[in-house]
């Protein structure tokens, strides 16, 4: 698995660099995007944005978690979709490794990438902008929670490209749903609404994600160990899926097609 | 051990609320070294064939041992897999030869070093050496083609599936395939190869088997099942022509005869009789009516209707 990790790290970050311009123009629209949001975040909060810090800071972590997880679904659906379309889809299932797997190293190789590329450039943005996001290591549990939860939803949306290919349209409604699961503000919900907090993919990990970045707050491990179930909850869903898509897509014949 | 076995494959598919059948009661067998052509009309089930044996379809009923292991349960069997499937880039294009055969090394389970090695010793042997660092859309056609198959060589599998591998390729870069495709069976992998193209299959093949409406109508040695095609008629040039008193006596023996040439159909040793009533003429050329691969083809299709 880690000679996997290795060539697809090496493959992705190749295909990355191979040609400069698009690289570049890639960092460049990226931090563009990240400036332009928190810039109209500052102008719709209007002069009192100052007294709004903290809610400031929850935006910019909500977008950029936004971000994040909107790439990671596309990158494999959207990933897999093209390359049935070129055909090294069926070179890649040709693996002893299996298709899970191979999926799974390309998801940890390209966020690694993703992340390395986001961390730069949130450090760029709070030069430029004066905000502060406190990055304790303890950040890494809830992006974690996140994390499993994106990947589950990612693995759903494979599942739908293995067996349909064309998935954009599909994607670019799911990117509302995404800004609403990781953005919505459930630090006021009560009652039945913290019910369906749980149930929601992904949104209890963000919430933490606001409240340990944004506010400084420290960790709650009971809402952790929530968030946690309801990551592992969505990740298992979504490979139950790939893999029921998979053999699907196989007694169908239509794993390479397009 | 054999390099392929499957056995009495079948495929139906669903298409528009019917039942297609694709394939019916396939079996093959290939022996390490062997290179069978696998050949049919467009829609005849060879790619289903492939496909099935590669893992990459399921079979409704059937089975496939690569060197003994099921490549549908068994991953282990995939390593002694390599192909090249027809319509399909193979490659990845932004990368360059050496990352290619690289990548795709460590996915058939090699170390990464030994990858690149045997990689690079490929490309050398491919006539691909000084395009190592040149990214694979910059190729020619031929080139990523050589390449394509370089990839599904890269961790010496026992048998190679090579769907179409000279479709698009000009004389040059189709001869350079074929010389490879004898090469690597020489070395001892068994090669499956479809193609529409009958001369490569004839120039290449120990075998041939040839599918029509997913059902193999034929499959014999290559040169056995084009002999089963040949006439007995020899045809036989002589220098100078034949007096009238000659001609008559060839008639006597069932042969056709001109000023130049004499047909003769009967059986064989009669042919030594003809030879000597010709006697003293100079012989230019005695040949046997041949048949090629795209007769036979044409034939048992067409018989098959």
């Amino acid at each position: 698995m880690i000679k996997l990790l290795g060539a697809e790290l090496k493959r992705i970050w190749t295909e990355f660099i191979r040609y400069p311009v698009d690289s570049i123009s890639v960092v460049l629209i990226t931090t563009i995007i990240f400036y332009g949001l928190f810039l109209s975040a500052s102008y719709i909060a209007g002069p009192s944005a100052l007294a709004l810090g903290n809610r400031l800071d929850a935006i910019v972590v909500g977008y950029v978690l936004w971000f994040l997880v909107t790439f990671i679904i596309g990158d494999i659906a959207l990933g897999l979709q093209a390359e049935a379309q070129t055909g090294t889809l069926e070179q890649v299932l040709l693996s002893p490794f299996g298709v899970l797997k191979i999926f799974l190293a390309r998801a940890i190789a390209s966020l690694t990438l993703r992340l390395s590329l986001i961390v730069g450039i949130l450090s760029l943005i709070m030069l430029i902008t004066g905000s502060h996001l406190y990055f304790p290591p303890s950040l890494f549990l809830p992006l974690f929670t996140v994390l499993l939860g994106a990947y589950g939803l990612a693995f759903i949306a494979g599942s739908l490209a293995l067996l349909f290919k064309r998935v954009q349209q599909l994607l670019g409604l799911l990117q509302f749903v995404l800004l609403f699961m990781l953005a919505v503000p459930t630090e006021g919900w009560s009652g039945p609404l913290k019910i369906v907090e749980l149930l929601i993919p992904m949104t209890l990990g963000a919430s933490l994600l606001r409240d340990l970045m944004a506010q400084n707050q420290s960790l709650d491990f009971s809402q952790l160990g929530l968030a946690l179930l309801n990551g592992v909850g969505y990740f298992a869903l979504g490979v139950f899926i790939f893999h029921w898509a998979e053999r699907r897509a196989k007694r169908q014949g239509i794993l390479g097609g397009y | 051990m054999k390099s392929l076995e499957a056995a009495k494959l079948r495929k139906t598919y669903q298409r528009r609320g019917k039942q297609v059948e694709a394939v019916r009661d396939v079996s093959l067998v290939l022996k390490p070294g062997e290179v069978m052509a696998f050949l049919g009309p467009n829609g005849a089930g060879k790619t289903t064939c492939i496909k099935m044996i590669a893992g990459l379809i399921q079979p409704d009923t059937g089975w496939v041992r690569i060197a003994g292991l099921d490549p549908h349960r068994n991953p282990k069997a995939l390593r002694m897999l390599g192909a090249v499937l027809e319509g399909n880039r193979n490659l990845y294009w932004r990368l360059t030869p050496i990352e290619n055969l690289e990548y795709f090394g460590v996915l058939r389970g090699l170390n990464p070093g030994v990858a690149r090695r045997q990689g690079l010793a490929l490309l050398e042997r491919f006539g691909l050496g000084d395009k190592r660092r040149t990214p694979v859309q910059a190729l020619s056609r031929g080139m990523q083609q050589k390449l394509a198959i370089a990839v599904a060589l890269v961790h010496q599998p026992q048998l190679l599936l090579l769907d179409e591998p000279t479709l698009g390729l000009d004389v040059e870069a189709s001869e350079t395939v074929k010389a490879l495709v004898r090469e690597v069976a020489q070395e001892g992998c068994a090669i499956l190869l479809t193609t529409h193209q009958l001369t490569v299959a004839e120039e290449v093949s120990d075998r041939v088997a040839i599918i029509k409406n997913g059902q193999i109508i034929a499959e014999k040695p290559t040169r056995e099942l084009i002999q089963q095609f040949s006439g007995a008629a020899y045809r036989i040039k002589v220098a100078g022509p034949i007096d009238p008193d000659k001609i008559t006596k060839l008639e006597a023996l069932d042969a056709v005869a001109t000023e130049e040439a004499v047909f003769y159909s009967g059986p064989p040793e009669g042919l030594y009789q003809v030879l000597a009533t010709l006697k003293p003429l100079p012989l230019i050329q005695v040949q046997q009516d041949q048949a090629d691969l795209t007769q036979v083809f044409l034939k048992l299709v067409r018989d098959h209707d």
